[in-house]
């Protein structure tokens, strides 16, 4: 009985061109516009080299900052690639400004001196330059007025100057808040199992259907029938959500970690969140096909808001305002869980993000059941 | 007594749809069930078939006290609905298999009930047809199948006829009879007298929730003092009143 009925509905299923839309076209669509978006927001968070032009003249040739401005602009060398240097006349300087071609224009007279038109965070970077320039010029010059020795030294210094700061990463893998927005989506299309989940129930009511009213007729245990329907429905929606996942770490190239294990682990859950999530809906609202769908979306598009699809930073705005709202919103744990396994080293808090989604899975199939196991209709 | 139902009472709020209704059906008859718009001939079928709950009565059926758990009931019992009820992702072969299939377990037996049944309503050229590339007819034979493939020995048929050409009508009334022959009962409802006329062996007419009248065609028109050029239109006429009721 059981190949029986899960064969037909796997069939039933797939064919439901309106079903494989929303739960496989609709993420992947999304997921390109996403894609299309974020990728010109990464590409702004890349340093670009700051354009400057310096004056050539004399007192540059002699001075300290032309064998420095050459140390930081060195081409092959990313690290210290900072700044692209025109040479040139004043009079040219200030048309290259005044035309937004540079950023700042440095003449060195006694000291290193800057001119640029407005602030910004080129300017800033470009000052902090030139102030550390100076400082360490001063410093080098009252210290060889003093002791002329010290000169091998000072140079060997200037060269080798010591990093006493160490950087290193709070998290595992590098922070990109895009990678968010597609945890939020592969979040959604976990929700989105829901419409299979409903579909079954409806399937099965013999008020809700006709279909539903031929079951209820046969010699079969409607909950028997209805945990077959809803394993094709699993496989089939687990299916949909690896493709989702595939288009989106093969095609589209987001970075999800590398614990491909735990990933599909968690995309399992999800799965069976949404469809739980989908069949108590379907079974506890007495309304019809129509509004079922509709309060379902709505519920789904909110969670989904609230995990941070639209604005990343509501995510951290509900776990800092309402913590609690984080919790039982199954969009923002399935979200976490994601964001666990890509940030953090340990596994405590994706594991407690799993347990959180088995409690809403074994909470919404115990209601329907609930709902369901004696019921008889008053009207059909 | 393959259906006896006694005193059954139905209640939509303030609506009394079954007023103690009483019904005996024997084996191997074709009972009609005739009324107006909200008689409460669907509600009836539906009682007996354990799918709506009632307020009052006792419905037996193969003398045994029918529930939504009676398993061995409800395998004897093929019912053709009102509504199409079949899965329109799934094509004519596959409907028929499936619906047979939670009656049937048996792989080989189910295909070739599958098989028969297909035969029986003619749909041969259309068993990869989904139900939406069938016409009206079609698809009211499709659910016909759906609903006997597993070879039930009492069929309920809810008006089957609704909104089909009168070929496929007279089809559809031959495979009936055919059912009959083969030993089924069935109880058949409908707004068209001829039809019942034409099949049913014993016909009770249904008002107000309640039988008012019991008995062959014959039987009906002595009733209501009819002579014998009277149609079971003029007798239906005579016995449930000229009123309209769909208001």
């Amino acid at each position: 009985m059981f190949s029986h009925v899960f064969v037909y509905r796997l069939k039933s299923i797939i064919r439901d061109r309106q079903l494989v839309f929303w739960t496989l076209m609709f993420p992947i669509l999304l997921a390109t516009l996403f894609n299309m978006a974020f990728s010109n927001l990464s590409k702004a968070e890349e340093f670009v080299k700051i354009p400057i032009a310096i004056i050539d003249n004399e007192a540059y040739q002699k001075s300290a900052l032309k064998t420095t401005i050459a140390y930081v602009s060195e081409q092959d060398n990313p690290k210290n690639n900072m700044f692209l240097v025109t040479l040139t006349t004043r009079a040219v300087a200030e048309d290259l400004l005044k035309n937004n071609k540079v950023a700042g224009y440095i003449f060195v007279d006694q000291v290193a001196k800057l001119v640029v038109k407005q602030s910004g965070l080129n300017q800033s970077i470009l000052k902090s330059f030139l102030d550390d320039f100076n400082q360490s010029s001063k410093t080098f010059s009252e210290i060889l007025k003093r002791d002329p020795s010290k000169f091998q030294a000072l140079q060997a210094d200037a060269a080798n100057r010591g990093n006493f700061l160490k950087e290193t990463s709070s998290t595992k893998n590098k922070p990109d808040t895009t990678v968010n927005y597609f945890y939020t989506l592969i979040a959604m299309a976990c929700l989105y199992g829901g419409y299979m989940g409903m579909k079954e129930i409806i399937a099965i009511q013999a008020d809700m259907s006709p279909q539903g009213a031929r079951q209820n007729l046969a010699p079969v245990h409607k909950m028997k029938v209805l945990l077959y329907d809803l394993s094709a429905a699993l496989v089939v929606h687990y299916c949909t959500l690896l493709a989702v996942l595939a288009y989106i770490i093969f095609v589209l190239r987001i970075n999800f970690g590398d614990q491909i294990g735990y990933i599909l682990l968690l995309c399992l859950f999800g799965s069976m969140t949404g469809l739980s999530f989908g069949a108590f809906v379907g079974a506890a609202l007495k309304k019809s096909e129509g509004v079922k769908i509709g309060i379902l979306t709505g519920v789904t598009m909110s969670l989904s808001f609230f995990a941070g699809m639209m604005y990343v930073d509501m995510k951290y705005i509900v776990t800092k305002a309402a913590p609690i709202m984080a919790y039982i919103n199954p969009a923002n744990v399935i979200t976490d869980g994601f964001y666990a396994l890509y940030y953090y080293d340990t596994h405590t808090r994706y594991f407690m993000n799993l347990s959180i989604l088995v409690g809403f899975f074994a909470l919404f199939c115990i209601l329907t059941y609930l709902i369901l196991r004696r019921r008889r209709y008053a009207s059909i | 007594m393959v259906i006896e139902v006694r005193d059954l009472v139905k209640t939509y709020g303030d609506l009394v749809a079954l007023d103690h209704f009483n019904l005996e059906v024997k084996e191997g008859e074709i009972f009609g069930l005739l009324g107006p718009n909200g008689s409460g001939k669907t509600t009836a079928i539906n009682c007996i078939l354990a799918l709506l709950t009632m307020n009052q009565g006792t419905i037996k059926i193969f003398d045994q006290p029918m529930s939504p758990d009676a398993y061995d009931i409800k395998r004897e019992i093929g019912v053709v609905m009102q509504n199409v009820a079949v899965f329109n992702e799934l094509t004519v072969f596959e409907n028929i298999s499936y619906f047979c299939g939670l009656y049937i377990t048996d792989k080989k037996k189910r295909a070739a009930l599958v098989e028969e049944a297909i035969e029986f309503v003619g749909l041969g050229d259309f068993r990869k047809f989904y139900p939406k590339k069938l016409s009206g007819g079609l698809l009211r034979r499709l659910n016909i199948a759906c609903g006997i493939a597993h070879k039930p020995k009492l069929i309920i048929l809810d008006e089957p006829t609704v909104a089909v050409d009168p070929q496929s009508r007279n089809n559809i009334l031959e495979g009936i009879l055919r059912l009959n022959e083969r030993g089924a009962t069935v109880v058949y409802t409908s707004h068209y007298m001829e039809e019942v006329e034409q099949i049913c062996s014993r016909i009770m007419i249904m008002d107000k929730g309640k039988s008012v009248a019991l008995g062959t065609k014959e039987e009906l028109k002595a009733q209501v003092s009819m002579d014998e050029s009277a149609t079971l239109n003029d007798v239906f006429l005579a016995l449930t009143g000229t009123e309209l009721r769909d208001k």
